[in-house]
């Protein structure tokens, strides 16, 4: 899966992906929530997540509901990994070597 | 889960959110033509991740403003999905195994070649251009005759009669009747008649009308009118034209134009003619008077300009 070997485009929308996940890096989000959180438009934010998760900083899986019974279709859920938040937290830890606060 | 397992639920939360028109529709029409568009094993669980995130959103607005956006998803997610190496042997360099790559980007190079063959073609179209409609032009501009007009028989062949040739050319024909004072020796009004019955015999002297003889001297160019030559048309003379045009005109006592001259006989070319007119015009204020009966009168007349070129030295 890890298509491109770890290696991550950081934009700043993506930033703002990884920064809704590090809020609470086991919570599991579906593109309408981090929709919500980071006001990302859809056009760049199914690319970014499909991005993370061929690296391997994501992974993904259905929401565990009865579509029927729910009355809604289920949704994608998306989690960090253990090497996503580890990069995740170097990509930050970087951007905030320096700056003294 | 299969789309035909959500289809039925979403149309019935589709029909709570919009009216049941083509609008309310587009969205998920969109997603499912985005999904399609999308790599083959990602196709299906992102129509199904769309549509539940589509779901979350209830006005018409934000479901359309969703569906596009997938639109443009799917178009990144191709791109960052295209294949990018495709292993190519070379029959020449297998003993050595040797292995090239080359980038499976036909869709790229589709592309560029679409862009290329569209500057190529305007091109084309810019020469063509270039090539048949300015030279159309500059055709209508220049004068057509140019390879006619020196085939044709000279012009003064067409001309009925023509003035014997002069030695000093261009030069205009201008009748200077000189009537000697007239005295006659009959009665004004009478007519005097011939002997009925006499034998003919050769007359002594013609005979003399008895009316009152009214002398008039037609007028024409007179002194200071133009040179011809100086209204002779250059393009003509390049082209090697030559005529003769009659020109009338109608001349006041004060020997000037009373009306603008024409053409009465056509020199079967239109710019000698034209400089056969302009010459008329100018010359208003150098013309002859008609004189009648020792008064100048107005009166009309015809006169005709010659165009010819100088021959020799």
């Amino acid at each position: 899966m890890s298509r491109n070997d770890g290696k991550v485009r950081m934009s700043l929308q993506t930033l703002h992906v990884l920064e809704a996940f590090l809020e609470n890096p086991t919570e599991q989000l579906s593109g309408a929530d981090i929709h919500q959180r980071c006001g990302i438009a859809s056009g760049t934010l199914y690319p970014i997540l499909l991005r993370l998760e061929s690296a391997g900083w994501f992974v993904s899986r259905w929401e565990s509901i009865d579509p029927s019974a729910a009355g809604r279709p289920r949704r994608r859920l998306y989690r960090l990994t253990s090497t996503g938040l580890r990069r995740a937290s170097e990509v930050f830890a970087s951007f905030n070597r320096g700056v003294v606060t | 889960m299969s789309e035909r397992e959500l289809n039925p639920r979403e149309h019935a939360a589709g029909a709570s959110l919009a009216p049941s028109t083509w609008i309310a529709a587009l969205p998920e029409w969109l997603i499912r033509h985005a999904a399609r568009r999308a790599p083959p094993d990602l196709s299906e669980r992102l129509e199904e991740e769309w549509r539940a995130d589509l779901a979350d959103r209830k006005s018409i607005f934000a479901r359309l403003r969703f569906a596009f956006g997938c639109c443009w998803a799917a178009g990144v997610i191709v791109w960052e999905h295209r294949p990018e190496s495709v292993p190519v042997t070379n029959a020449a360099l297998r003993p050595k195994a040797s292995v090239g790559y080359m980038r499976d980007d036909s869709r790229i190079l589709a592309r560029r070649s679409l862009t290329f063959f569209l500057v190529a073609g305007l091109h084309v179209l810019l020469f063509y251009v270039l090539m048949t409609g300015l030279a159309f032009k500059i055709i209508k501009v220049m004068p057509t005759a140019f390879q006619v007009r020196l085939l044709q028989p000279p012009r003064e062949r067409t001309v009925p009669p023509s003035p014997p040739p002069q030695a000093s050319m261009p030069k205009l024909y201008v009748p200077i009747p000189d009537f000697p004072a007239i005295d006659v020796p009959v009665e004004k009004g009478e007519i005097i008649p011939e002997p009925p019955a006499t034998l003919p015999s050769p007359p002594e002297a013609p005979p003399v009308q008895a009316h009152h003889e009214v002398l008039r001297t037609a007028g024409g160019p007179g002194i200071g009118f133009p040179n011809t030559d100086d209204y002779y048309p250059s393009i003509s003379k390049r082209l090697e034209e030559q005529g003769l045009a009659t020109v009338h005109v109608c001349v006041g006592v004060n020997g000037r134009l009373t009306s603008d001259p024409t053409i009465a006989q056509s020199s079967g070319n239109r710019r000698l003619d034209e400089g056969a007119l302009m010459l008329a015009k100018a010359g208003s204020g150098h013309y002859r008077a008609t004189m009648e009966d020792g008064r100048p009168i107005d009166s009309c007349y015809s006169f005709r300009v010659r165009f010819a070129l100088r021959t020799g030295g």
